[in-house]
């Protein structure tokens, strides 16, 4: 698979570097001296990075794209292997546990599809601009680049982040057109006081990553329309390559709550509740052990989300709860019930956080562990909030009362 | 407690740094916990602690320790001791 199409150009804000075709053939003649089988890349927002992953995918060596900062011996041990079946190009690690990580198996023609799916609906062309405002092993973070680089368009490699000056400065420097957010990030903007009249040559924001609230979709679509552009607020899962849906920024207004259509060649159908998706770009499964490396398709391009929805008339897409019980922090799926099996605790969804009760635990006790959570998790510590309670509220059967516990929130 | 101290538990407690961690050398993302969502908890903490409203640019600019003082010090908030 080639996604570095004619024309695309990466640039490191920072160093001025650039992607080139060479690079990418000096990172391909790298890894061709390597051992076969499955790559695993610890991906920086950096030109050497991107070269290797994009010469891995040329080469049709499949990639694990994995967080820099993490330590993934035992994962690297559990999925070593040169037995790979030949449409698996990338895998991503699934949300949950540190400890026993699944792999999402992406074959090159998902994620082919969806980059494009992608760009058609985001009408990215070879003028547009993107600025990395996500880590590229985190699915939308990958998108982002893939749907760019795949249009001939230019993106924008960015470390630092919307908190710091450095990020807005490359923002004009560079003329960046697009910039991808989830909803934690909205949250800062808004702290910011993002007025995009600042960037005149922005015209688009896209929002994934777990549902915003409809106050700041509705604040930030004024925002950009203000200054002729748009909001696109989109729905995904990794096991979708990872999107699913946008919402047309014409209809924002009269269809808020939606996370929109299906994308161009996929659809969706509800049963017992449960939102199904169909398309071209569903995973082929997912991997416990390196043998399932070797394995085909399994899905038969059908996901069931695990999210529960309905329809409008128009197939407008509305989420309205998750079958088991999740949380979604900074865009990454949590269960909740594998977190109350690793730790005494009792956890629930916060806005963008988890919140973890505990029964009677010292202040040192509920901070250890806050950072015990997070680090299991994989998580940014300021993702977890321990509450320490003298007894938990129950329900009249002896359960725990859940819904009690989140509007004490 | 001086207005230097009441800074640097500010540092603290937003990065979820132990009690007795230096923090006056303290540059942004060269400590491992201070990126930008922890920058966010930051701007919040020290806004809470010192009754101000951190305007924009000084919230982007804040990229150390050092630099919190003297942008505070536009707040009128005095660290010399």
């Amino acid at each position: 698979m080639n996604l570095f199409h004619p024309g695309a150009r990466v640039v490191d804000a920072a160093t001025g570097e650039t992607l080139t075709e060479q690079t990418i053939a000096a990172a391909a003649a790298v890894l061709a001296e390597e051992p076969g089988g499955v790559v695993f890349l610890p991906i920086e927002t950096t030109i050497a990075s991107i070269a290797r992953y994009l010469a891995a995918l040329r080469l049709g060596r499949p990639v694990v794209l994995l967080d820099p900062d993490g330590d993934h011996s035992d994962l690297v041990e559990r999925f070593s292997t040169t037995e790979v079946h030949p449409d698996l190009a990338i895998l991503l690690t699934t949300s949950g546990s540190t400890g026993n990580p699944k792999l999402v198996r992406l074959s090159a023609s998902a994620v082919e599809t969806n980059a494009d799916q992608i760009a058609q609906v985001l009408d990215i062309t070879a003028d547009s601009v993107a600025i990395t405002t996500l880590p590229l092993f985190y699915s939308y973070g990958m998108s982002v680049l893939n749907s760019h680089l795949l249009r001939g368009a230019t993106v924008v490699l960015e470390r630092t982040g919307i908190m710091q000056r450095d990020f807005w400065a490359a923002a004009v420097e560079h003329n960046v057109t697009s910039m991808a957010f989830v909803p934690s990030q909205y949250e800062m903007l808004r702290r910011l006081r993002f007025d995009p009249a600042k960037y005149p040559s922005l015209r688009n924001l896209t929002q994934a990553g777990g549902r915003l609230r409809a106050e700041l979709v509705t604040d930030f679509a004024e925002r950009m329309a203000k200054v002729g552009g748009r909001l696109y607020v989109m729905y995904g899962q990794t096991e979708a390559a990872p999107r699913m849906t946008t919402l047309p920024p014409g209809r924002l207004a009269e269809k808020l709550g939606s996370v929109g259509l299906a994308l161009p060649g996929s659809h969706f159908t509800i049963e017992d509740d449960e939102v199904v998706f169909h398309g071209p770009n569903v995973m082929m499964g997912y991997a416990d052990t390196a043998a399932d490396l070797a394995k085909g398709d399994e899905q038969g391009g059908v996901l069931r989300t695990g999210d529960l929805g309905r329809l409008d008339d128009e197939g407008f897409l509305f989420i309205t709860g998750r079958i088991k019980r999740m949380a979604k922090v900074f865009g990454v799926r949590i269960n909740l019930d594998d977190v109350e099996k690793n730790f005494p605790v009792t956890a629930v969804a916060g806005d963008d956080k988890l919140e973890v009760f505990a029964v009677g635990v010292s202040d040192d006790d509920a901070r250890s562990l806050r950072t015990k959570i997070a680090e299991w998790l994989g998580t940014h510590f300021t993702g977890v909030n321990v509450r320490t309670v003298d007894a938990l509220p129950l329900l009249p059967n002896g359960k725990i009362d859940y819904r009690a516990l989140e509007s004490s929130l | 407690m001086s207005e230097l101290q009441r800074l640097r538990e500010a540092f603290r407690t937003a990065l979820d740094l132990p009690a007795d961690a230096p923090v006056d050398d303290l540059r942004y993302q060269d400590n491992e916990k201070w990126d930008s969502l922890a920058h966010m908890s930051l701007v919040a903490t020290i806004e809470d602690e010192f009754s101000v409203m951190i305007d924009t640019d000084d919230v982007i600019n804040m990229s150390s320790f050092q630099e919190a003082i003297s942008i505070l010090g536009k707040y009128g908030i005095n660290f010399n001791e």
